[in-house]
């Protein structure tokens, strides 16, 4: 049940002279801000923000999170999200002062125990993907991608060819193009069949020696692991070109094929999924990326590397690659010295906080955890398609990795019904909609991924309840969710008359 | 304009040529048809006055909430004015497509794109053929 | 909503490694075999029994788990187990966790004055409690609208204080820090003047922030022009003589990095009369004694939002605030809430504009930024919530008079000064007359002070100083010691 008093906006909530935190009085010799500061920087009056007490600022954020579906509430099976459940004893560890109260310019004789677990987490990427070095910079997928990218970039320019074009699958995440875009390549687009698999006649069309990189997820995004990889990656290579893998399905793979081993010459990662970061509700995640040695030397600066004492500061060999002498006791440091590297992404170190949780996902499971958590996701994923595929057709055909696309589309044309009505209905049966219109290249798509983090009983309640809405009348669907705290928003109202900040409609 | 006076382009944007002072001008728009397959149109990006076109290049989006199309240029020129009107009252472009509703008027310099347009009774059964 | 009877608390939940399937369970050994990996213990995290197991794979009509992989071929397969150290119980890695975090110097464990971008400001106890609700931090992205109307209103709300808050008519939900988000504002100004030929930086600029740009230009053939700030600020001079009609924009960083007071609408006119765009990197905490950024003159608004209630983790996740002017609202990267009402007629929430994004506009997209970081925007909004203008106005003092009341103390020994002698707010800027930072800041250390920043590593010729920050949660006797003490 809404309550409608205490998630009015913030500003409606306002009364002039309420507050609700108290600074302490100025325990030094105080002085006015004019003395102190130029009289042309300040301002006559500090911003008009609302004023409120510390109760109703908790009633307020407390209703509104009560609006929100989310992972400790509901089963969320947002296809291409992984929206696994999210462990409290990651959430323990990184708020641990010793994490959480870390500077990112304190002296590093202060940092060795972060810098022991961000240097065996680029280890643990490493080895989970097959790709022998890694920078945790990127502070989300999309940044990894374009990481990655500058990376291809500085490779090619190091070695004077001249190459303009990234290859990009239709069915990819919207991200791999724009990604290109941004890191100055031109997006040739090569198509999928029904399958999900890439269309060889068209992809060998398209490859030339123009080509730079071939942008890859695999799984990709129906859910189908690319049966002819290898062959991809060998003419890739065959042609000079570089292999990039959308690490967004690895939740499928883990511990049972490596990027590195299929043909990938650079990865990112989605901590955030695969390993279980919380999202958020809408960020932040992570990107780290792993590389082939020959890409080693472009990564991004600082890396963590090990070194014999602090100071002096060991160089890095001359080539700049990452490998590290063996040392009895080593001491853990940051290297900035890497000529070919392609710079800085971001300020600081990288996402630190969701960095922490992945590592201590991946040290909770350990190799074969890992492995297990795959199998399940397959498992349940595979299992909840035996169920949906008698009533919802799923063109990819009867088996899938750790996700699967179904299709409305002959919902839609015998009886009006689309993705979209199937997805708000599921809403108030208290079930979050799996992702709908999306990859493009199905139509009236619903993609499930249920992950590992599902019991059978949950898939069965889902697969009924499926079932049960598909079998509703036109109209009640159309009108869907009927109980929820609000229905279906008008977003050409939104889009044309745009209403951006409270202030914007006074 | 009446839509039987007017040339067509594949991509359904058509074209009112005239001659103004010597030189052939183009007045260029959307179809109804397209304009009603694209619904809940909520953005128009004209193109910019000057700017010189080939046929077929992308010259102007339109935007709907959830998808962007391109409007490709029907004819070659320089683009010497664009319907203002349309970005305060997008409702117009599906009013009246082949009136107030025009996107831009070109300066046509190179007459061979008009050969491939067609006329309207060739639309429409174009469009007839699409709508399956 | 409906509710749903979900799943069942049983055994299987244990944490314990060693921990094989309970003997009562009697399974014929092909079907094991059959099912998950040798080594049969159950993780915390899921549910599947191998009777689960045995009963969808049979409702599948696959033999094995095994067989469901068998579209990865089997020369691409790991074919041995991956070499990671092995499983831990939860008492077991909080235990490891804690050996990590107390090889950990941190702001409880030493005094803090290290700033340049993260800062040691006091968080208040409900930002935590709020942010810490799995209602918040557990949600995804809002693309069901009806059940994300909690995210949606927060994100609505931080647009809202964020234009409040810098006097720009719009900000975007956030992008991922101060760094990128810089970065992302200065691709905004390229495209928008369609400008290709340089952007302008001065020196005073986040170092990190420069070299960040730098990255992001690189490739797009954009040249990278830098102002020198010798005297701690941008003279206007200086900037004029670089600033020309192929400038897309001019980055003014204030309080900027020395923490120095920029004549920041002098030189956001330079930039204006040349026909090029002022992007403004600010302080979110100066903004309670400091003009807004919308007044004075800048058209992008960009800030590392760390200081608004986020922990410093070694430097993220943070929150990179992006506001603008409206006339660029079409240029801007990242997600964006707007108000709308509902089949009903009621007020609501709801993602919006998202034809400029990387998911309808793929390579024509005005970015290709994904997501934002909810989580800190609602901490954000919640801090502002909770400070309102006197809160932030206090706070911003408290900064700045104990900043220069440390500034006095330290230039009381002979051996520091003041590197620059203009205007700062709650940094500054230390020259050690001996040249020996390093030394300086390990006695520090060992006094119990992470003491400063040194400058060194990206200005050679601020060698000999150190960044000082002072938030309003130092004391006097703290700063009094860190005198005594250096």
């Amino acid at each position: 049940m809404r309550n409608t008093r205490d998630t009015k906006l913030l500003f409606e909530l306002s009364e002039a002279g309420r507050r609700a935190h108290r600074l302490p009085a100025c325990d030094v010799p105080e002085r006015t801000a004019k003395e102190l500061l130029p009289a042309s920087s300040l301002a006559a009056a500090p911003p008009a923000l609302p004023e409120l007490s510390e109760p109703q600022v908790v009633r307020h954020f407390a209703n509104l999170s009560q609006l929100n579906m989310s992972v400790d509430t509901h089963f969320y099976p947002l296809g291409s999200c992984t929206m696994k459940y999210n462990p409290k004893r990651n959430e323990r560890a990184a708020r641990m002062p010793g994490i959480a109260d870390v500077h990112p310019y304190q002296p590093e004789s202060t940092l060795q125990g972060m810098l022991q677990l961000l240097y065996e987490m680029q280890e643990y990427l490493q080895e989970i993907s097959g790709l022998p070095a890694c920078s945790l910079q990127p502070a989300a997928g999309a940044h990894g991608e374009l990481t990655a990218l500058w990376v291809a970039a500085a490779y090619f320019r190091d070695r004077s060819e001249k190459r303009t074009k990234v290859l990009v699958p239709d069915s990819a995440h919207g991200t791999n193009p724009a990604s290109a875009s941004m890191a100055g390549f031109q997006t040739v687009t090569v198509k999928t069949l029904a399958s999900g698999a890439v269309d060889m006649d068209d992809f060998r069309r398209l490859l030339d020696d123009e080509i730079a990189v071939f942008m890859i997820t695999n799984p990709n995004t129906v859910g189908v692991f690319e049966p002819n990889m290898k062959a991809i990656a060998d003419a890739v290579h065959a042609r000079g070109g570089l292999v990039y893998l959308d690490g967004a399905n690895m939740n499928a793979i883990l511990g049972i094929a490596r990027p590195g081993d299929f043909g990938a010459d650079m990865q990112h990662y989605n901590p955030h999924k695969t390993f279980s970061g919380p999202h958020g509700g809408g960020g932040p995640g992570a990107g780290p990326i792993c590389v082939a040695e020959k890409l080693a030397p472009y990564l991004p600066t600082p890396v963590v590397v090990k070194v014999k004492s602090l100071e002096p500061r060991v160089k890095s060999q001359k080539d700049g690659s990452t490998a590290s002498p063996a040392l009895d006791s080593p001491l853990l440091t940051l290297d900035y010295d890497r000529p070919k590297s392609i710079g800085r992404v971001r300020a600081f170190f990288g996402n630190v906080g969701v960095l922490v949780r992945a590592y201590c996902y991946i040290r909770t499971h350990g190799p074969d955890g890992l492995k297990r958590v795959s199998e399940n996701a397959v498992l349940n994923a595979n299992y909840l398609l035996s169920k949906v595929k008698h009533f919802l057709p799923v063109p990819q055909g009867d088996r899938c990795m750790h996700e699967f696309v179904a299709t409305a589309g002959k919902l839609k044309s015998e009886k009006g019904v689309s993705a979209m009505d199937i997805a708000k209905r599921l809403l108030d049966y208290g079930f979050h909609a799996p992702t709908v219109y999306f990859p493009l290249s199905v139509k009236e798509s619903i993609m499930i991924e249920p992950t590992e983090t599902e019991s059978k009983e949950m898939l069965d309640a889902f697969a009924e309840t499926l079932f049960r809405v598909i079998g509703e009348d036109a109209e009640l669907l159309h009108e869907a969710p009927h109980s929820t705290a609000i229905s279906r928003p008008d977003d050409v109202r939104a889009a044309r008359q745009p209403m951006l900040t409270y202030s914007s409609k006074e | 304009m009446k839509p039987e006076s007017l040339l067509f382009a594949k991509t359904h944007e058509w074209v009112a040529v005239a001659e103004e002072g010597g030189q052939k001008i183009a007045t260029v728009g959307l179809s109804k048809f397209a304009v009603e397959a694209l619904t809940d149109l909520v953005f128009i990006e004209l193109p910019k006055v000057g700017r010189q076109v080939a046929v077929g290049e992308s010259f102007c989006e339109v935007e709907s909430v959830k998808a962007v199309s391109d409007v490709y240029a029907p004819v070659a020129g320089e683009v010497i004015a664009a319907n203002d009107k349309l970005a305060d009252k997008l409702e117009l472009l599906s009013n009246d497509p082949y009136g107030e509703g025009w996107v831009a008027r070109i300066k046509i310099t190179d007459e061979t794109g008009l050969k491939s347009l067609m006329d309207h009774a060739a639309y429409q059964k174009q469009c007839a053929e699409e709508s399956h | 909503m409906a509710k749903v009877s979900v799943g069942r608390q049983t055994d299987i939940s244990t944490n314990h490694a060693s921990t094989s399937i309970p003997t009562s369970i009697q399974l014929n050994p092909t079907l094991r075999s059959a099912l998950s990996t040798p080594n049969r213990t159950t993780m915390p995290y899921l549910y599947n029994t191998p009777e689960d197991q045995s009963a969808m794979l049979s409702a599948i009509g696959a033999k094995s788990i095994d067989e469901l992989f068998a579209m990865v071929p089997a020369e691409l397969r790991l074919g041995r187990a991956l070499n990671l150290p092995p499983a831990m119980s939860e008492l077991e890695l909080a235990q490891h966790m804690d050996g990590l975090a107390i090889r950990n110097e941190h702001a409880g464990s030493k005094i803090c004055f290290l700033g340049g971008g993260s800062y040691d400001h006091f968080v208040p106890s409900a930002v935590d409690e709020l942010a810490g609700r799995g209602e918040f931090y557990t949600s995804y992205t809002p693309y069901q609208a009806e059940v994300s109307q909690g995210n949606l209103q927060v994100v609505f709300e931080y647009q809202s204080l964020i234009a409040r808050l810098t006097g720009m008519d719009v900000s975007n939900a956030s992008l991922y820090d101060g760094g990128s988000a810089t970065a992302e504002a200065v691709l905004m100004a390229v495209s928008s003047t369609n400008r290709l030929g340089k952007v302008v930086l001065p020196t005073s600029l986040h170092p990190e922030y420069r070299q960040t740009i730098a990255t992001y230009l690189k490739d797009i053939g954009v040249e990278v022009a830098t102002v020198g700030t010798p005297t701690g600020v941008v003279k206007p001079q200086d900037l004029a003589a670089v600033v020309d009609d192929k400038t897309a924009c001019v980055v003014v960083q204030q309080p900027n990095f020395f923490g120095c007071i920029e004549d920041a609408a002098s030189l956001a006119s330079i930039a204006h009369d040349a026909g090029a765009l002022v992007v403004a990197a600010f302080d979110p905490i100066s903004l309670g004694l400091l003009k807004r950024p919308g007044d004075w003159g800048a058209d992008i608004a960009v800030a590392e939002g760390q200081s608004l209630g986020t922990p410093m983790q070694y430097g993220g996740p943070y929150l990179g605030i992006l506001a603008c002017r409206e006339k660029l609202i079409r240029r801007m990267p990242g997600r964006i809430a707007g108000e709308t009402v509902d089949r009903r007629g009621n007020r609501c929430f709801a993602l919006t504009l998202q034809t400029r994004e990387q998911h309808i506009r793929r390579e024509k997209a005005t970015s290709n930024v994904c997501t934002n970081q909810g989580l800190f925007a609602l901490r954000a909004t919640i801090y502002l919530a909770l400070l309102g203008p006197q809160g932030l106005k206090e706070t911003a003092n408290l900064c700045l008079q104990k900043s220069r009341y440390a500034a006095e103390q330290l230039c009381k020994s002979d051996r520091f000064e003041l590197a620059f002698t203009g205007p700062t707010f709650k940094e500054f800027v230390i020259r050690d007359k001996q040249n020996h930072v390093e030394e300086v800041i390990e006695k520090a250390l060992e006094a119990g002070f992470l003491a400063g920043v040194p400058l060194g590593k990206w200005y050679p010729e601020l060698k000999d100083c150190f960044l000082v920050a002072v938030t309003e949660k130092r004391t006097k006797t703290e700063i009094d010691r860190l005198a005594t003490a250096l």
